[in-house]
């Protein structure tokens, strides 16, 4: 449905894109995983159309949108990382005016935002102005305003940046019904377990790069014969970290914060030596798990950051 | 369809804010009410005045010799006193001494015309008042300066409804003139009453008691009448007709300054480009947020003239030209709030929108005579008025109400259009560039 060719993007001296390629298939949900900074906005834009490449192409159908974006926008939706909304309008009036953007009036345009208001679960919030919304509404409007022209194509934008878990949720599963009624999605996330649950494959992107790409499974598989171990301790330093990483069997090692992650073989073996450098060092252990392979691991495998960071 | 989308949902965006309402549509009703109120009675106004010399007709409606010969048959008969009155001369007193004073000829310019030439003169604006002195005004003046007798001489003062200020001027002086001819007059009875008491004077006052009843009130004994003429159909100005024009056409620039800052709002909004997104063009968005504030300075000045008409009772005048001069007056508005708008967009902040609120309105006011009539202002503002958009509608809505054909404010609300159009014109061009670098240069934000 969309293919992305040899992408770049530079802003001065700045490369926020750097040669990405990836393809978007009909139906599928599609994750762009990657920290802050990472490019993935910068590329959604380009989909979308407001800004043009420095250098690449893209097609959507077969044909490019840069020669022929009316194709692409009719059938685009966007549901941008801000809330795209009049706050002083009420929902439905934004909901009415969204959708005479995109040609729809009279019945139809009442019956489908009553359908959307559904899939949202803002039905009987319609009526209030969107600036008294709580920010979780604000984010399920920011979805509907972009639902009600039944675009074929979803871009969707960090949706759940800053809301609580309960809207996120919402959020969530409605993007799992849509998905099921057969869209197609582009999801943006630097949440790696939103990736996990929602993406049928994934791209993650750093430093305007695709470093991986996949199914949920193959990216894992990356790192699958590895063990990751977290340690929390007292005290951590170079010298903590350097020792960890010469334990033999240890991959590699990295520190986030109070903790020490780190890639190897054979877990239990690897667990002992670890507590026994720490005792060596006088170090005290708050707390220690040994987790499946994740994403997160595999970007931390990957990059060597978090991807919080 | 989808700019009126646009149109309908700015409309609704401005009209759900209270604090644009209160700023837009009630502080301009509520302050040409306080002004109206405050200002009624001492106001005055003029579009054209030439304070160092105001130029008059004197009409006579005498016969200087028929009133001479009157005067001394009339003494003759009544007190049996030969009297010609060549003693005193009331022409020569009002022309010459009066009018021809050093002080009085500073401030006044007059022509003796005939009566029909007068009011031509008027009605062309030629001159700004008439003095009419009217039939006996010799014999009743001679009866009043040289006998004991008070005869009503009734000055009538016809002034230019466009000329208050000079209408104004012209009274103040008459007034001041009837006032010391009272006082001589009051002094020559005095002195009279005291001949007589004192039985100076001999036979010429056998007749004082008579004399003696016309003295009490021998001040109301020459009155000025001050008419303010229509002429070709045309009202004068009061403070509410004023201030109402004033107050209204200043704050509709408040609607350039309120569109000023939508389109940086739809991009900081993110809904600028959601709007792109879903097709729109850079002329659709352009052209409804023309439209919008079109229509918001068009609601503000139709609530104005009614809530004028019916509260303050202005008579707004021929119905067609202040339909096409409000039409006009909003459409520059549009083109200056889209001008605005532009140049807020591209400088990435509201500066530039609360500068024009704060600063270039209040300028605009001050030179286009939206807090104090222009004639009253220093000269050099007045030369700079030209500057303010308000100035030019503010000039041709008074125009109106004066009483002016369309023909009359026809370059007006020409210098109107094309300032609409020129804003307009200029603000599409720099909203294209910012558009077109914004594409190439800018950095978006990024998750």
């Amino acid at each position: 449905m969309l293919k992305v060719k040899n992408l770049y993007k530079n802003f001065g001296n700045i490369i926020a894109v750097d040669g990405i390629n990836f393809e978007v298939k009909r139906g599928e949900v599609f994750g762009l995983l990657g920290p802050n900074g990472a490019g993935k906005s910068t590329t959604i834009s380009i989909i979308s159309t407001l800004i043009p490449p420095t250098k690449g192409e893209i097609l959507f159908e077969g044909e490019s949108i840069f020669e022929n974006s009316k194709n692409l926008r009719q059938k685009l939706g966007i549901v941008p990382q801000d809330i795209a909304l009049y706050p002083t309008l009420t929902g439905y009036e934004n909901l009415v005016f969204w959708g005479n953007l995109y040609g729809l009036k009279g019945a139809e345009l009442k019956k489908r935002i009553k359908e959307v208001a559904d899939i949202i679960g803002l039905n009987g919030r319609l009526k209030d102005k969107v600036e008294k919304y709580s920010g979780g509404m604000k984010r399920r409007l920011n979805i509907g305003a972009a639902l009600l022209h039944h675009p074929e194509l979803l871009i969707m934008d960090e949706p759940t940046v800053g809301i609580d878990p309960q809207s996120r949720s919402h959020i969530l599963d409605t993007v799992l019904k849509l998905s099921a009624q057969g869209m197609t999605i582009i999801y943006t996330t630097h949440y790696m377990e939103e990736a996990e649950e929602l993406c049928t494959r994934i791209c993650i992107m750093d430093e305007g790069k695709i470093i991986a790409s996949g199914t949920k499974q193959e990216l894992v598989e990356l790192v699958n014969e590895k063990t990751q171990i977290n340690i929390k301790l007292d005290n951590i330093s170079d010298n903590m970290l350097q020792i960890f990483k010469g334990i033999p069997g240890v991959y590699d090692a990295t520190i986030i914060g109070d903790t020490v992650t780190l890639f190897g073989e054979n877990g239990s073996i690897l667990l002992a030596e670890i507590i026994s450098k720490a005792l060596e060092e006088n170090t005290k252990i708050q707390s220690i798990d040994i987790q499946k392979p994740n994403l997160e691991a595999v970007f931390l495998h990957l990059t060597g950051k978090a991807l919080r960071d | 369809m989808k700019v009126i989308s646009i149109i309908i949902k700015d409309l609704k965006t401005v009209l759900s804010d209270k604090q644009a309402i209160i700023t837009t549509m009630l502080m301009p009703v509520i302050l040409m009410t306080i002004l109206s109120m405050a200002l009624k009675g001492s106001f005055i106004s003029s579009d054209d005045v030439v304070v160092e010399e105001v130029k008059i007709a004197v009409v006579k409606q005498y016969d200087e010799i028929i009133d001479s010969e009157i005067f001394t048959k009339t003494l003759e008969e009544k007190l049996d006193i030969a009297l010609t009155g060549d003693e005193v001369n009331p022409e020569e007193i009002f022309f010459e001494d009066f009018l021809g004073s050093k002080e009085v000829s500073k401030l006044i310019n007059y022509r003796v015309e005939e009566e029909e030439r007068a009011m031509e003169l008027l009605a062309q604006g030629e001159i700004s008042a008439i003095i009419i002195l009217p039939e006996k005004y010799i014999y009743n003046m001679k009866i009043n300066l040289l006998t004991p007798f008070r005869n009503n001489v009734n000055v009538r003062i016809l002034t230019h409804p466009d000329r208050t200020i000079d209408g104004e001027i012209v009274a103040s002086v008459m007034e001041a003139y009837t006032n010391t001819m009272s006082s001589i007059i009051i002094g020559k009875n005095v002195l009279i009453e005291s001949a007589s008491a004192n039985d100076i004077g001999g036979e010429g006052f056998d007749n004082i008691d008579e004399v003696m009843e016309g003295m009490t009130d021998l001040v109301e004994g020459m009155n000025v009448s001050i008419e303010n003429i229509t002429v070709h159909g045309r009202q004068s100005i009061k403070s509410s007709d004023y201030y109402a024009v004033a107050m209204m056409t200043m704050f509709i620039l408040f609607a350039a300054g309120q569109g000023g800052r939508m389109l940086l709002e739809e991009k900081d909004n993110q809904t600028y480009q959601r709007m792109v997104i879903a097709d729109i063009s850079k002329t659709h968005i352009l052209a409804g947020k023309f439209f919008a504030i079109f229509l918001i300075a068009s609601i503000q000045i139709t609530i104005m003239l009614i809530y004028s008409y019916f509260a303050l009772k202005v008579m707004w005048g021929d119905v067609s030209s202040i339909i096409v001069l409000s039409i006009t007056s909003a459409f520059a508005v549009a083109g200056l709030g889209i001008f605005i708008a532009s140049i807020t967009y591209r400088a990435g902040n509201y500066r530039m929108a609360n500068l024009f609120e704060n600063v270039v309105i209040q300028v605009m006011a001050l030179f286009g005579g939206s807090f104090f009539p222009l004639d009253l202002m220093p000269e050099i503002i007045q030369k700079f008025s030209f500057i303010s958009l308000n100035g030019v509608a503010l000039k041709s809505y008074l125009k109106i109400i004066l009483g002016y054909n369309f023909a009359d404010i026809s370059s007006d609300v020409l210098i109107l259009a094309l300032t609409g159009i020129l804003f307009t014109i200029a603000g599409v061009i720099i909203f294209n560039k910012e558009v077109a670098e914004n594409a190439k240069h800018s950095k978006i934000k990024t998750a």
